[in-house]
């Protein structure tokens, strides 16, 4: 049997949200951890709209009555004590959206959970995860970095027989040690930036070439 | 004793003045051959099979290799100076060349040998020169050129070519077959490419790519600062992502933009994607903050 992508899952969530799981989607769960969270969070959400419906206080009866007065005041609703905008004591929330077939204001009320809990979750999510791209860069580079400096310490006064060789070698260690630092300070600024670090990768290894092209001849000059 | 005897005597003694009279300068003629120098300029000839294999390395010096019909090696070098030495010998169907200090203490500027070489076009090199020039035509087998400060001139290559600067430039003219390239500071000049696939990088060099882009070809030039200049012709087919992180890219292709979802890298930068006609050939352009020019061939 064909395993349930996580795109055909997402599309089955509203049929799993309302009761009727396929076997698929169920065996997609057990085998996808991302699929499996952000169920158990729509799962959550769900019990705690469950529980925010149960908890519901009854608004005391006379507010009813002036809130009533007000809007027939201001125009927005006429005086037809026959009209289906009678108010009454039982669950005004509810009554606002009686016309509304209780599918569709499932669904639509499930919609705007979970793009709340997306709303409030997105920066904070973001910011962990740049934290985490810094610091994953910053674990692979920090070793080669500080490896590559020990190294370019013995060479602080490297000279090769040859001057044309010398002045090259110097000058393209300024250049990639400027270049790695203008990297660094790219990724520090976007650190999901996979061309940025591609960029820094790519210096270190330019170095660290030209530092074991300089060792090479150090010491074959000896 | 007779007077014969006498006579005998003396003609031995005479042949053996004769002898060594012509011996004693021939030998005195011999110690001092061995002891002189070698010529500066020195003409090597090595019979070769085909597919000969000749590598070279030279700290400095003109190297220029030149393709002809002969199925033979011909090595001709020119020394600075007597402190150095070369060494050309055949292994097989390897010729292996080289320049070395014959003595400890050698000024930098007696360090360097110049040569002209002569291969059969199907000659794979192997050619290391730190400074100077390199300079090949020509040569259709497989080369990999490695230089520090020197600067690199192909024309008329097909094979697999390989080169590897630190500072020096690199340029091409007429290459076909695969062609990479990498430097730290060298420009990369690629003019009337038939390659099918092309991979150049430098960090501040700037490139510049004017050729053919071949169906099914892969073209690939990335550096971090300067220009990328990609110049193309009407009748070319390619699929084209650009980007520069800091910098710009100029555009002047009628591309039709990808139908699909962009690239990963489009949300960071300045980034063009799109195809030019049937976008057979992929081309990609990257530069971190350099410029990136894509104009058409005059």
């Amino acid at each position: 049997m064909a395993l349930m992508t996580c795109r055909a899952f997402l599309n089955d969530l509203r049929l799993r949200m309302e009761g009727t799981p396929s076997l698929d989607a169920e065996a997609h769960i057990r085998n996808c951890p991302s699929c499996r969270h952000i169920t158990e969070d729509l799962n959550a959400i769900h019990s705690a709209a469950r529980s925010w419906r149960a908890e519901e206080i009854e608004p005391p009866a006379h507010l009813w009555a002036s809130l009533r007065l007000q809007l027939e005041r201001e125009g927005l609703i006429r005086d037809d004590r026959g009209s289906q905008l009678e108010l009454s004591n039982s669950g005004w929330f509810s009554r606002w959206f009686a016309g509304l077939p209780r599918p569709a204001l499932a669904g639509g009320y499930l919609v705007l959970l979970i793009a709340v809990a997306f709303g409030f979750s997105r920066p904070a999510n973001r910011q962990a995860n740049e934290a985490r791209w810094l610091e994953g860069t910053q674990v692979s580079t920090s070793p080669l970095s500080a490896q590559l400096t020990a190294e370019q310490v013995s060479f602080a006064s490297f000279n090769d027989s040859n001057p044309a060789v010398t002045a090259s070698l110097n000058k393209n260690l300024a250049i990639v040690d400027n270049y790695i630092a203008l990297c660094e300070k790219s990724v520090q600024e976007e650190p999901q930036n996979e061309v940025a670090r591609d960029y820094l990768y790519e210096a270190y290894q330019q170095k660290a070439d030209l530092l074991a092209q300089m060792t090479e001849r150090g010491e074959n000059n000896r | 004793m007779s007077a014969s005897y006498f006579v005998r005597q003396q003609l031995v003694c005479n042949r053996t003045w004769k002898a060594a009279s012509l011996l004693v300068p021939g030998l005195l003629i011999c110690s001092f051959a061995s002891a002189a120098p070698q010529p500066r300029r020195q003409e090597q000839h090595f019979k070769v099979q085909a597919h000969p294999v000749i590598t070279l390395h030279n700290p400095n010096g003109t190297i220029t290799v030149k393709a002809w019909t002969k199925a033979e090696v011909m090595v001709i070098s020119n020394r600075a100076s007597d402190d150095v030495e070369v060494d050309a010998e055949q292994m097989g169907n390897r010729v292996d060349v080289s320049t070395h200090a014959a003595s400890d203490n050698v000024a930098p500027e007696d360090l360097r040998a110049d040569y002209q070489i002569n291969v059969p076009e199907d000659a794979e090199l192997q050619i290391h020169n730190d400074s100077g020039e390199v300079n090949v035509a020509n040569v259709l087998g497989d080369m990999n050129v490695e230089t520090v400060a020197a600067a690199v001139d192909l024309e008329d290559s097909a094979g697999y070519v390989t080169i590897k600067t630190v500072g020096g430039s690199f340029q091409c003219t007429r290459c076909a077959g695969k062609l990479e390239i990498s430097s730290i500071s060298g420009n990369l000049r690629l003019t009337d490419i038939h390659s099918f696939h092309v991979h150049a990088q430098t960090s501040t060099g700037n490139i510049l790519f004017s050729g053919e882009f071949l169906p099914n070809g892969l073209y690939r030039l990335k550096n971090y600062s300067g220009i990328i200049e990609v110049r193309f012709s009407p009748a070319d087919s390619f699929d084209l992502s650009a980007t520069s992180l800091k910098g710009k890219v100029i555009n002047e292709a009628s591309l039709t933009p990808k139908a699909h979802q962009q690239h990963f890298y489009s949300r960071f930068g300045n980034s063009l994607f799109g195809t030019f006609n049937a976008g057979r050939a992929k081309v990609e352009l990257t530069s971190f903050d350099g410029t990136i020019n894509i104009l058409k061939r005059d």
